[in-house]
C-alpha cells in the first residue's frame, strides 16, 4: 500500500519534470536521448565529487590548520 | 471581494480636471507581473525545444526522416526556393507537436455545451483519423458566445428559418447594385436606434469591416494613433491606408497625450505642415488581455486635442454595460462622443458580420467609398434575420425581459467566475467587469497538457501561445456566457482546479482565502 503512494508520487514528480522541461511535446525517442544526456552529465559530476571529495576536504583542513 | 495590493483604482489627472469626476465607478485591472523562476523555466523549455527542432530539421534534410512539409519537386531544387523553410521553424516544430488542441471539429451548434468530433494521431499530429465516435455535452468555455445566442431553437432561429423560406439564402449581388434587400434597410435602422447614433451600416464580415473602411477614412497625410495591442484587422487597415501610424503603449493615457501633442506640435515628419486628420484606433475590449479602454479619458484628450475616434466594440458590444449597449453604456457616456463605432455581430449576437455606426454625413460618405460596401457580397438574410431578432431581445422590444435578464446573467457570471479562479491562486489578466478571461501557463508542454487534460475531462477550451501572445506570456482564454448555469460554471471551476494542482500552473504570489485552503 505505501509502495502503490510512492510509485504515485514518483510518477507525479516524473511528470512535473516532464512539464518543465517540455519534453512532454517530445516524441519518446527524444525523450530518451535527452534523459540519457542527463543521467550520464549527471553520474559523472556525482562519481567525480565521490572520488575526489576526501582530497579537497583535506586541503581545505590544511589551509585552515585544523590537522597537520 | 478580493483587493490586490498593486491594484490601482483609477484616478485620472488629464488636464488638471478632478479625477473622480470621470469614472462613475471603481476602474479595477490586475496584471500580476510574471514570477522570475517561472519565466526562467519557460525560456529553458523554449531553448530545448530550439535543439530538438533543429535535430529534427536535420534528419529531415538529411533523409533520415520522413518530411511531411511541403517541397519543392525534385526538378526545381536548384532553383529559387519557394518555400522558406526557416520561417516555419516554430510551425514545423513547436505547433504541429500540440496541434491537436486547436481546429477541433464541431458536429453540433455552440451553445453552453458542444458536441465534439473525436479524433486521434497516429504520427504525432501530421495526420488525423476519425474514430467515428462523437464527445457530447462537453462544457463550452471557448466560443464568443457572450449572450447565448447561439442556439438552434428558440424565436430568433425561428424567424430566420421564415426568413430563409422567403428570401432564400444567397443574395447573388452587392449592396450596390440589386442585393439591398428591405431586411439589410430594418437591420441598419435598428442598429442605430440599439447604438445611440444617426446611421449605421453592416457588412457581411467583421474583419472586412476594419480592413475595408479603415482606408477610406484616413489616407496620406493623415496620422493614426493605434494601441499595441490592436486585432489585425485595425492593423491591416491602418497599413492598408497608407496614413503614418504611431502605436502607443496598451491603454496607458500618458504614452496618448505625449503623442497627441508631438503631432501637434511638429506636425508631419518632414514638411511640418499640420496633420490633415489625427484618429484614434481604440478596442472596447482586448480579447488577449481582458482589460477594457479608459474611455472617459480617451474622450477627454480626443476633445481636447481635436482627434477623431474609432472605436471597435468587437467583444464588448452586448456583453458589457447595463443595457448591453456596449462599452459607451458601461461608462455612461454620451454615444455622439465617439466618431466612428465599429462592432462585429460574430460575438454577442450569435450572427456574422460587422458593423459601422456614427453621423448621418459619415455613413453617406461610407456608402458609396468603402470597398466592402462596393464589392462585397450582402449579408445572407437569415443571419440579418437572427441579427434583428436578436437585438430586439437584447433591447426588450419583443415583449419579455430575457434579454435584460441575460446581460444581468452574464454580468453576474463573469463576477463568480474571475472571483473564484483569482480565490483558487491562478493570475488572470485583465479588468474585473470582462467576460474575456485569461489564465496564465507561461511553459510551452503545459499549453498542450492543459488543452488535452480539460478534454479528457469533457470541458472544451481555447488556449494561445506564440505570435498571438508574448513568447513566453501563453495563455488559456476563457470566454464566459450568459447560456452557462451556475452548475456548469461550478462543476467547471471544480475541474480547472484540479487540472491546475495536476500541471502545478497556481503561479499567484497573493495570499489565497483561508476559507479556499480549509477546502483542500
Amino acid at each position: 500500500m505505501a509502495f502503490e503512494d510512492v510509485w504515485k508520487k514518483i510518477s507525479w514528480l516524473y511528470y512535473q519534470y516532464i512539464l518543465v522541461t517540455a519534453l512532454y511535446m517530445l516524441e519518446p525517442w527524444e525523450r530518451a536521448i535527452f534523459n540519457s544526456i542527463l543521467i550520464s552529465v549527471a553520474g559523472m559530476a556525482v562519481y567525480t565529487g565521490y572520488v575526489f571529495m576526501p582530497q579537497h576536504i583535506m586541503a581545505i583542513l590544511q589551509y585552515f590548520e585544523m590537522v597537520q | 471581494m478580493y483587493c490586490y495590493p498593486e491594484d490601482k483604482v483609477q484616478h485620472t489627472a488629464c488636464n488638471g480636471s478632478s479625477g473622480l469626476g470621470l469614472y462613475s465607478r471603481p476602474f479595477i485591472e490586475s496584471f500580476e507581473e510574471t514570477p522570475m523562476l517561472v519565466a526562467v523555466l519557460t525560456y529553458m523549455g523554449y531553448g530545448i525545444l530550439t535543439i530538438f527542432g533543429y535535430l529534427r530539421d536535420f534528419l529531415r534534410d538529411w533523409k533520415i526522416e520522413r518530411c511531411h512539409v511541403a517541397r519543392e519537386r525534385e526538378e526545381q531544387r536548384d532553383f529559387v526556393p519557394l518555400y522558406q523553410d526557416f520561417e516555419n521553424f516554430y510551425t514545423r516544430n513547436l505547433y504541429m507537436r500540440i496541434r491537436d488542441s486547436w481546429n477541433r471539429p464541431i458536429c453540433s451548434v455552440p451553445g453552453a455545451k458542444v458536441d465534439l468530433v473525436e479524433r486521434v494521431s497516429p504520427d504525432y499530429n501530421w495526420t488525423f483519423d476519425y474514430t467515428g465516435k462523437v464527445v457530447e455535452g462537453v462544457i463550452n468555455m471557448g466560443s464568443y458566445n457572450y449572450l447565448g445566442f447561439a442556439e438552434n431553437t428558440g424565436y430568433c432561429a425561428d424567424a430566420s428559418a421564415e426568413v430563409t423560406m422567403k428570401y432564400g439564402v444567397g443574395v447573388a449581388s452587392t449592396r450596390q447594385e440589386m442585393g439591398n434587400l428591405d431586411r439589410h434597410e430594418e437591420m441598419e435602422e435598428l442598429v442605430a436606434k440599439f447604438l445611440g447614433v444617426e446611421s449605421a451600416m453592416a457588412f457581411g464580415m467583421g474583419f472586412a469591416t476594419n480592413s475595408m473602411n479603415i482606408p477610406a477614412l484616413t489616407g496620406k497625410g493623415c496620422l493614426i494613433l493605434s494601441d499595441e495591442l490592436n486585432h489585425a484587422s485595425l492593423v491591416l487597415g491602418a497599413r492598408l491606408s497608407g496614413s503614418t501610424i504611431r502605436v502607443f503603449k496598451h491603454n496607458n493615457m500618458q504614452s496618448l497625450e505625449k503623442m497627441l501633442r508631438d503631432a501637434i506640435v511638429h506636425g508631419q515628419p518632414r514638411t511640418h505642415r499640420p496633420w490633415k486628420k489625427i484618429l484614434i484606433l481604440v478596442e472596447g475590449i482586448y480579447s488577449m488581455e481582458g482589460s477594457i479602454v479608459r474611455l472617459p479619458e480617451v474622450i477627454a484628450l480626443k476633445k481636447r486635442y481635436r482627434a477623431y475616434l474609432y472605436l471597435d466594440e468587437a467583444h464588448s458590444i452586448g456583453a458589457l454595460g447595463p443595457g448591453g449597449r456596449g462599452v459607451v453604456d458601461y461608462f455612461g457616456l454620451d454615444p455622439r462622443d465617439v466618431d466612428v463605432m465599429m462592432g462585429t455581430f460574430t460575438k454577442s449576437f450569435g450572427a456574422a458580420g460587422g458593423y459601422i455606426g456614427g453621423r448621418k454625413e459619415l455613413l453617406e460618405y461610407l456608402r458609396s467609398h468603402s470597398h466592402s460596401a462596393v464589392y462585397a457580397a450582402s449579408m445572407s438574410p437569415p443571419v440579418v434575420e437572427q441579427i434583428i431578432a436578436s437585438m430586439k431581445c437584447i433591447m426588450g422590444e419583443d415583449g419579455t425581459t430575457l434579454g435584460r435578464d441575460r446581460v444581468q446573467q452574464l454580468a453576474e457570471n463573469t463576477l463568480y467566475f474571475r472571483r473564484r479562479l483569482t480565490e483558487m491562486g491562478f493570475i488572470i489578466y485583465g479588468n474585473s467587469d470582462s467576460p474575456v478571461v485569461p489564465m496564465m501557463l507561461y511553459m510551452p508542454a503545459k499549453i498542450g497538457a492543459f488543452g488535452r487534460e480539460m478534454l479528457k475531462r469533457n470541458i472544451g477550451v481555447v488556449v494561445v501561445g506564440f505570435p498571438a501572445t508574448p513568447i513566453i506570456e501563453s495563455r488559456a482564454r476563457f470566454c464566459i456566457s450568459a447560456a452557462h448555469t451556475k452548475d456548469m460554471l461550478d462543476t467547471a471551476l471544480s475541474v480547472i482546479s484540479e487540472v491546475g494542482d495536476l500541471l502545478q500552473v497556481k503561479y499567484s504570489r497573493h495570499e489565497r482565502l483561508i476559507y479556499d485552503q480549509i477546502q483542500d
